[in-house]
């Protein structure tokens, strides 16, 4: 390895373990004792920026464990899953299966799944814009078609299915949410859709054969193939609701024959 | 290089401009504030779509924008984590920016990225590596990159190359411009002893592009380049001297920590406008 490569492999062994900075002093200029201290200013700055970065991705785990149990998280996250973008808006894809496993989170077990419910989210904030859809084209979907065509969801979207109430969980720590502030942990399982109708996400809570219509429809079923479905798993689905809710909301944006 | 293209001739008559922040959004969509361009990060509009882009060509409609990259950390051994120039030319193809600029530092070693602007020796080895790295990113972007000396808190002693001397031949070699923090100049002067104004008498005056001004926090140790209080009066004073030697350049206002309202921010615009035309009256 080239000699740069070296020092920055160095650089780096220090930054990510206190206990490797003594190792690195011969790097710098100065005194030793000095050069621990700044390197441990660096690594406090990776630490704070990395911490910050977590957060904003998931603004309800802090809600709910705290600013001072979330910083010692996200310390522990970031030791077991360093970052590997430089591009801190995609870093803390791995926040929900480490919360699953920390030893310190298990007496919160929905605290995965509002993680992962919040990196959906994250990711819908960001993703790509949906073109808008003439709910008029509809009409012009025969359903002997239904067989051929494929519905075609947002990029923003997303589904995630629970034992817990995550969707519940969403709306109570939501900014400006004036409602009571209580989460019914025994109400069932949930199935929720993440999505971003324009600028803001937004968690709904889906009955079981629209979560199933959706999810096969994001698998690339056709409508026919995708309604089976949904009607095995709920008898009663109102399909033609259904639809016209979505177009409106922007769930579904297109259709596509195949 | 023939296909580095020079920066646009207007980029001359910037003035002084301020960092775009989330919490400042609202301001710029609802009113025209005084400002004569604005900066922002490149990695937070690496979206598809969103809120954040829609605001970014919002604003870009009413001013010239910059484009500031905080991540690509080119100065790193270890290549370049897939997609991000990609990402970065996607932008600046949408947003047709009056500057795309980096950072003179590393932060990928090891398979991990420590999104944070590493120090370089200041070495032969190293600037070769700084060349290739800018050289590749011009071509990708098809234009001229700047390139910003950073606030570090150790020195190595493999340097042997001036910090002033290394961007003088970064530029020179690569054909890149420099973005000149002065914050960065004072910082480094402070914490160890380098000289601010030998630095800047190493670069040619047309290397220079823009000057970014920002707060630092002074602690017992060393000072910290928080970019979140106003720009000191030492570097005031450091930033006439630049105005001196380099011209009128663009300057930028940048507040990262502890935001204050636009209204501060733009007092501070005003000072540095006002250090500008003094300049240009003598």
């Amino acid at each position: 390895m080239s000699e740069l490569g070296r020092l920055q492999e160095a650089f780096a062994a220090a930054l990510a373990d206190a206990s490797l900075a003594s190792r690195a002093t011969k790097l710098f200029r100065g005194v030793p004792d000095d050069a621990i201290v700044r390197l441990a200013i660096y690594r406090g700055n990776v630490l704070a920026s990395m911490g910050k970065a977590l957060a904003n991705a998931y603004p309800i785990v802090v809600k709910i464990v705290g600013e001072e149990f979330f910083n010692g998280l996200a310390r522990e996250h970031l030791r077991r899953h360093p970052s590997t973008s430089g591009d801190l808006n995609a870093f803390g894809e791995h926040f929900a299966d480490f919360v699953a496993a920390f030893r310190h989170t298990q007496d919160l077990p929905y605290l995965p799944d509002v993680a992962r419910m919040e990196w959906l989210a994250h990711r819908a904030h960001y993703a790509k814009d949906a073109e808008p859809f003439d709910i008029r084209r509809l009409k012009s979907i025969p359903e002997a078609a239904w067989n051929r065509v494929r519905p075609v969801l947002a990029p923003s979207c997303a589904l995630l299915e629970s034992p817990w109430p995550v969707a519940r969980i969403w709306e109570v720590h939501q900014d400006g949410y004036a409602g009571k502030f209580s989460v019914d942990f025994d109400s069932g399982p949930e199935r929720i859709l993440i999505h971003r109708p324009r600028f803001r996400v937004q968690v709904a809570s889906l009955s079981a054969g629209a979560y199933r219509f959706l999810q096969r429809a994001a698998g690339s079923s056709s409508i026919a193939g995708a309604l089976e479905a949904a009607i095995a798993e709920e008898p009663g689905f109102e399909f033609p609701a259904a639809l016209r809710a979505w177009v409106e909301a922007a769930v579904i944006v297109d259709f596509e024959l195949g | 290089m023939s296909t580095v293209r020079i920066p646009p001739p207007q980029a001359q008559r910037l003035g002084a401009g301020v960092g775009l922040r989330a919490v400042h959004y609202h301001h710029f969509l609802e009113s025209h504030p005084d400002t004569g361009w604005l900066e922002v990060h490149s990695e937070n509009y690496f979206g598809e779509g969103g809120h954040d882009l829609h605001v970014l060509a919002r604003v870009r409609a009413d001013y010239p924008v910059s484009l500031h990259g905080v991540g690509l950390a080119l100065g790193s051994v270890e290549g370049d984590a897939a997609g991000h120039v990609s990402r970065l030319r996607r932008l600046a193809d949408a947003i047709e920016p009056v500057f795309v600029s980096e950072h003179l530092c590393w932060g990928r070693a090891a398979g991990r990225h420590f999104n944070d602007l590493l120090p370089l020796p200041y070495t032969e080895e190293a600037l070769e590596l700084m060349v290739r790295r800018v050289q590749e990113l011009q071509e990708v972007l098809r234009r001229r990159v700047l390139v910003e000396n950073i606030s570090a808190y150790l020195e190595f002693r493999a340097s042997d190359i001036s910090e002033g001397d290394f961007l003088a031949e970064l530029a020179r070699r690569s054909g890149c411009g420099v973005l000149l923090d002065v914050n960065n100049l004072y910082v480094n002067q402070r914490n160890h002893g380098s000289d601010a104004l030998a630095a800047m008498d190493a670069i040619p005056p047309e290397a220079v592009a823009e000057i970014h001004l920002a707060g630092h926090l002074v602690t017992k140790r060393c000072l910290i380049d928080t970019h979140g209080d106003r720009v000191a009066e030492p570097v005031w004073a450091l930033y006439d001297a630049a105005l001196e030697r380099f011209g009128p350049v663009p300057t930028l206002i940048e507040w990262d920590t502890d935001i204050p309202p636009l209204a501060t921010l733009l007092t501070e615009v005003r000072r540095a406008e006002a250090a500008m035309n003094e300049r240009a009256c003598v």
